[in-house]
């Protein structure tokens, strides 16, 4: 497993993933819907999905010598991996602008400001695009632009909820809302919820991913 | 034991079944895999490799594919036509992500492959020849100790200079190396050249698994000068050339009037029987 995982990390990554982490920087510019910053996470498992198809890596994937179904949990790892550092960065550099930036400044009109809570919704971004978007690629390899515009969809409506509750209800507008210094304990649950939807949804990714992998004709 | 055995190998396409299909590979033998565009080929050779789920069962030097998947995987060089992956990346990184695979790596015969084929590590996939990336996919298939090699057309886009190599470098890894080799082709100069033994599948059934002399033994290229002669002598596959007809008829027969007989290459043997059946298939469906 380690070795198909350093083979996907040597061989497969586009130059996005790693580009795309730097949007960590984003949760910088004032009223931004600082989720979509993990729709560029999204996207950048996309181009990997197209790296792998362009370079016939799932068929020599397929005649080394591993067992089938790691194949799906390599490429998952490695993209759960990529996700957490995403995470990690919104939270540090979220943190650093709390810190640096007046308290008026940190106020964001255009939906949840940068803090613990905007990890835990993104952790909830990234866990529907991975159960929608790896076993309905696995399903097909060579077919990545269906599951991917259902995955961003679904991502853009959630987008939209979650912004909207930003606006409608109390609990997102002022107690999960602000600095994390305030209301800690609230945005430590919401963040503990993002990230075992996360890890959930995840899970049940990777085994869906694996049983339709096994399924098909390389 | 036989370095392959294949039984019963299946596989069900809407259009296109496998149908049972059985043959051995002796060790240090050489072992065509021939018929015409669409006979099964390469669905064999995925079905032996489990690239596609197929039914029936492969063993490799005794080992059963399915119970010990990473022992005869470990056993096995594939080499899928030419290196068509990662054409973007140098072979030095290709390298070094396939080789952790393979605990038996040999780094020191890596090198000479690489000396030997004058292949440069520093240069793009993209950047070789055809005829330099089917050399390269044969360096990692044998550089970890490959005892099979399993090659699905490594012939088709050389120039008859680099199949010329080819056929020796085989040659040379079956004398030296003891390696035992399948490949598929329809470019039949080369099985004339280096094949020990002949599998010629066609509409997804083996049609033949014998020795190549076997198969050239069986049959005799009969040239008549009109239909009726050829139906009289109950030849196989007749078919009209420029001047009369050809078709085979079995090694034994005796001489007739106004037949004239040639030696049949494979690619005769091919031709006729693919058209026999042909004729076949259309009279059942009559």
């Amino acid at each position: 497993m380690l070795n198909l995982i350093k083979k996907e990390i040597a061989l497969c990554l586009h130059p996005t993933a790693f580009i795309f982490l730097a949007f960590a920087a984003l949760v910088f510019v004032p009223n931004y819907p600082y989720e979509v910053i993990f729709f560029f996470s999204c996207l950048s498992v996309f181009f990997c999905c197209m790296m792998t198809r362009e370079n016939g890596d799932i068929a020599f994937s397929c005649a080394l010598p591993v067992k089938k179904e790691h194949i799906p949990l390599a490429k998952i790892l490695v993209t759960i991996g990529l996700q957490c550092i995403i995470l990690l960065l919104v939270g540090i550099i979220g943190a650093v602008k709390g810190a640096i930036l007046p308290a008026e400044q940190y106020v964001n009109q255009a939906g949840i400001s940068a803090n613990l809570v905007l990890v835990g919704n993104g952790a909830i971004l990234l866990g529907i695009f991975n159960l929608i978007f790896f076993p309905c690629y696995f399903k097909t390899p060579d077919k990545i632009g269906a599951p991917f515009v259902i995955g961003a969809v679904v991502i853009f409506l959630l987008i939209s909820v979650f912004i909207a509750l930003r606006w409608v209800t109390p609990l997102y507008s002022t107690t999960l809302n602000g600095l994390n210094s305030e209301n800690t304990g609230a945005k430590l649950v919401a963040l503990v919820i993002g990230i075992a939807v996360y890890a959930i949804l995840s899970t049940v990714s990777c085994n869906l991913s694996m049983e339709n992998f096994q399924r098909i004709d390389v | 034991m036989n370095a392959l055995e294949v039984k019963e190998l299946k596989k069900v396409y809407p259009e296109f079944t496998l149908d049972k299909v059985s043959f051995c590979v002796q060790q240090r033998h050489i072992s065509g895999l021939i018929g015409r565009n669409g006979a099964g080929k390469s669905t064999t050779i995925k079905g032996i490799l489990r690239l596609i789920n197929a039914e029936g069962r492969v063993s490799a030097f005794g080992k059963d594919f399915l119970k010990e998947e990473m022992a005869v995987k470990q056993m096995i060089g594939y080499v899928g036509g030419s290196f068509r992956y990662y054409p973007m990346n140098t072979l030095v990184a290709i390298r070094k992500a396939y080789a952790p695979f393979y605990p038996t790596w040999n780094q020191s015969k890596y090198e000479k492959f690489l000396s030997q084929f004058e292949l440069i590590e520093s240069k793009k996939v993209k950047e070789l020849s055809e005829g330099m990336k089917v050399k390269f996919a044969l360096a990692l298939a044998l550089s970890h100790g490959a005892k099979l090699l399993i090659m699905d057309e490594p012939t088709s886009g050389l120039d008859p200079l680099s199949r010329e190599e080819f056929c020796d470098i085989i040659l040379q890894l079956v004398r030296e190396e003891g390696v035992s080799v399948l490949f598929s082709t329809h470019i039949t100069s080369d099985l004339m050249r280096i094949a020990d033994d002949i599998v010629y599948i066609s509409q997804g059934k083996i049609l033949a698994a014998c020795p190549l002399k076997e198969l050239l033994d069986q049959y005799k290229l009969a040239h008549f000068s009109s239909l009726a002669d050829a139906t009289a002598a109950n030849a196989i596959g007749v078919k009209s050339v420029k001047e009369g007809y050809e078709g085979l008829l079995p090694h034994d027969t005796q001489r007739l009037n106004g037949v004239t007989f040639a030696d049949a290459t494979i690619d005769n043997i091919i031709v006729h029987l693919e058209k026999a059946n042909e004729e076949k298939r259309y009279a059942e469906s009559d």
